[in-house]
């Protein structure tokens, strides 16, 4: 697992290498990245982090990161609940694989038909981590205190006997709805999905203005499907020229990889996958981002031809 | 299908040939012994067959007597026996035809038994591809449909090993090069380039944002055409059409029990209770009526029905039955209160 990071001050240094070199660079390299090894990441800020997962566009990759990034804390060892705000069109459980066992919702909850630990789906593979569906797909979702449920939710989730989760983590629908605003109401900080295309991209800053008008600043953003190939034709805006349209930090790029739509057809999120597909190390290490309210200090530009040694000839 | 098809194709083509052999075989050998129609109208045709042939031969055979008598006389006993041996060519071709008129004949009952089964077929098939229709509507797109069609193997999701490295915060993966300048991700190297976002970029975007998007987070969601309320800002009122597929004003429930139901950690949720209870009130009030004392079984006369085996059982439900009868009421034994003169649970709490 490694978090990429700039060094600004050589002094707080971080880097721990297994075998740290014996002779040192002579001159600094513009760009440095820190490998973080053999620990856990530090958790900051006050637990339960309330954390909204949108983008205005649809088919970016909202309920992807969510399930990705739920079951990514969840293997670094913090408790996560994921919450499918996505009232009539909800696939969380799809990813996750958990449709069989979405007996009860929110909605239940609040008629009254069952108690919110019996509405809590937890995923037998990693047992921190649960699943909260807001609303079954043919069911109405009453707005009049739509908002509002999900702040009690939060403070139920709080408050409940096994102690309050590290992360809660809200899929929310696309669009700047009724389902939008539903969604945002608990939330402290938000993380931006969107895709290098202009369509998204404009949604994308009509999202993150109506999110900071509501009070929420700690955005930052996931930059999906992106193609090195394309960036490198000049096909495709690189991640650096959607940060500086966007103007925000980014907590993650994750490559464009034919392995999402198969973990998708499994119900089995990338992130689990052996061996691990490149978008899953990328949704890991903006998950170890996440936890450490980090952000990315340098970014995987292109693809260059791996060098080969002398021995290469013979298969070393 | 395909293999159903083939034969249906084929066999005609085989039928002729064995009928034909058979029939050749079968009915010269018995000598047409039975009475059977096929075999009547098999002789007859024979019959009409040969007396054609005859005809043509004897005309055959005039011709050949002119020619005879116009050409030598020394070669008239070479054509005689050529004319017998003419005739016993015919007569062997005779004894071949009819029999492949018989087999014409019979095969086209052969062909109604092969349109039969084709018909038969074909609506078997039409039926299973109706069927199969129907229950794909039910829910099409469902994930059941999709494993239905084959494009999802259902013992392929959410069931795999889950990936467990050796050591999670140690991923093999991913290697950074000695001069920080490129990653290694699973194969392939990338190059790194640094990130440059300021932090006053950060806030000249802010402002530019904050300029542009004046937006205050609704709060009161009303029904498109209800009044607004005065003491409401319109800003902050969201409208819903009235047939919105997902979102809806109307709430049957009061907000205090919603957010009580939330807060419940233990015991039995609201409306299940609440439920409960009705029904328990609508028994007690069935059984104030008096209506329910029709419907109460007798364990007397239940007693005589039930296998000797569970009679044990059967005590242990009389004593548990004796121990709760003070709360339930509706099972008291008859035998104590006769159904003309039952307690009602008012009288058996305040006798």
């Amino acid at each position: 697992m490694i978090s990429i990071h700039t060094i600004t001050n050589p002094s707080t240094l971080q880097f721990r290498p297994k075998r740290p070199s014996r002779k040192p660079p002579k001159t600094l390299a513009p760009i440095h990245a820190l490998l973080q090894y053999n620990r856990k990441p530090q958790l900051a800020g006050d637990t339960p982090r309330v954390v909204v997962i949108t983008s205005g566009k649809g088919g970016v990759g909202k309920t992807t990161t969510t399930a990705n990034i739920g079951l990514s804390l969840a293997r670094l060892g913090f408790s996560a609940v994921a919450i499918d705000a996505d009232v009539g069109l909800r696939n969380l459980d799809l990813l996750l694989g958990l449709e069989n066992r979405v007996n009860y919702t929110v909605v239940e909850v609040l008629n009254g038909d069952c108690r919110l630990d019996q509405a809590l789906v937890r995923d037998k593979r990693w047992s921190n981590f649960e699943l909260l569906c807001i609303s079954k797909p043919r069911s109405k979702l009453p707005l009049g205190f739509g908002g509002k449920a999900l702040i009690w939710l939060v403070d139920a989730l709080k408050n409940r006997e096994e102690g309050p989760p590290d992360f809660i983590l809200i899929d929310c629908p696309a669009g700047i709805d009724a389902g939008f605003i539903t969604a945002i109401t608990p939330a402290n900080e938000a993380v931006l999905v969107t895709t290098p295309d202009i369509t998204s991209l404009r949604d994308a800053d009509r999202v993150t203005g109506l999110l900071e008008c509501d009070g929420i600043r700690d955005i930052k953003m996931i930059v999906n499907r992106v193609r090195t190939d394309m960036i490198k034709g000049e096909d495709m805006m690189s991640v650096l020229d959607v940060q500086e349209m966007l103007g925000l930090p980014l907590l993650g790029v994750i490559p464009e990889d034919t392995e999402v739509i198969r973990s998708t057809n499994r119900g089995y999120p990338l992130v689990l996958n052996k061996p691990p597909a490149l978008a899953g190390l990328a949704f890991e290490q903006a998950a170890w981002r996440l936890v450490e309210q980090d952000s990315m200090k340098a970014v995987m530009v292109e693809e260059e031809p791996k060098k080969r040694g002398f021995f290469s000839f013979f298969g070393g | 299908m395909a293999s159903i098809g083939a034969v249906h194709v084929r066999s005609p083509s085989f039928l002729p040939l064995r009928n034909f052999r058979n029939g050749l075989q079968f009915w010269s050998e018995l000598g047409l012994g039975c009475t059977c129609k096929y075999s009547s109208g098999r002789v007859t045709y024979r019959k009409f067959v040969v007396k054609a042939m005859e005809s043509d031969v004897d005309s055959g055979l005039r011709n050949d007597a002119v020619v005879i008598k116009n050409s030598e006389k020394d070669n008239v006993e070479k054509q005689q026996q050529l004319h017998q041996n003419i005739v016993a060519k015919l007569h062997e071709s005779i004894g071949s035809l009819p029999v492949f008129a018989f087999s014409i004949g019979k095969l086209s009952g052969m062909n109604f038994t092969i349109g039969l089964c084709i018909v038969a077929t074909i609506l078997v098939v039409v039926v299973k591809g109706y069927a199969t229709q129907r229950s794909s509507d039910r829910r099409p797109g469902s994930v059941a449909d999709l494993v239905r069609r084959g494009q999802l193997r259902s013992d392929r999701r959410g069931i795999s090993t889950p990936l467990k490295y050796e050591d999670p915060f140690n991923n093999p993966m991913v290697k950074v090069s000695k001069s920080n300048s490129t990653v290694e991700m699973c194969g392939k190297v990338y190059r790194l380039a640094p990130v440059t976002l300021t932090d006053e970029l950060q806030t000249v975007h802010q402002k530019r944002r904050s300029r542009a998007y004046q937006w205050k987070r609704p709060t009161v969601f009303l029904k498109e055409g209800d009044p607004i309320p005065s003491d409401v800002d319109p800003d902050t009122v969201r409208w819903i059409p009235a047939n919105h597929p997902f979102a809806t004003t109307a709430s049957d429930i009061d907000e205090g029990l919603a957010q009580t139901n939330v807060y419940q950690k233990h015991g039995v949720p609201f409306r299940i209770q609440a439920e409960h209870e009705a029904l328990q009130r609508k028994l007690e009030a069935l059984q104030n009526d008096q209506k329910l004392g029709k419907l109460v079984i007798d364990p007397a006369a239940a007693r005589d029905f039930e296998r000797p085996l569970k009679s044990h059982m059967k005590s242990e439900n009389q004593v548990e039955h004796s121990t709760s009868t003070p709360k339930s009421g509706s099972s008291a034994s008859p035998s104590d209160n006769p159904p003309g003169n039952k307690l009602l649970p008012e009288e058996m709490q305040n006798p």
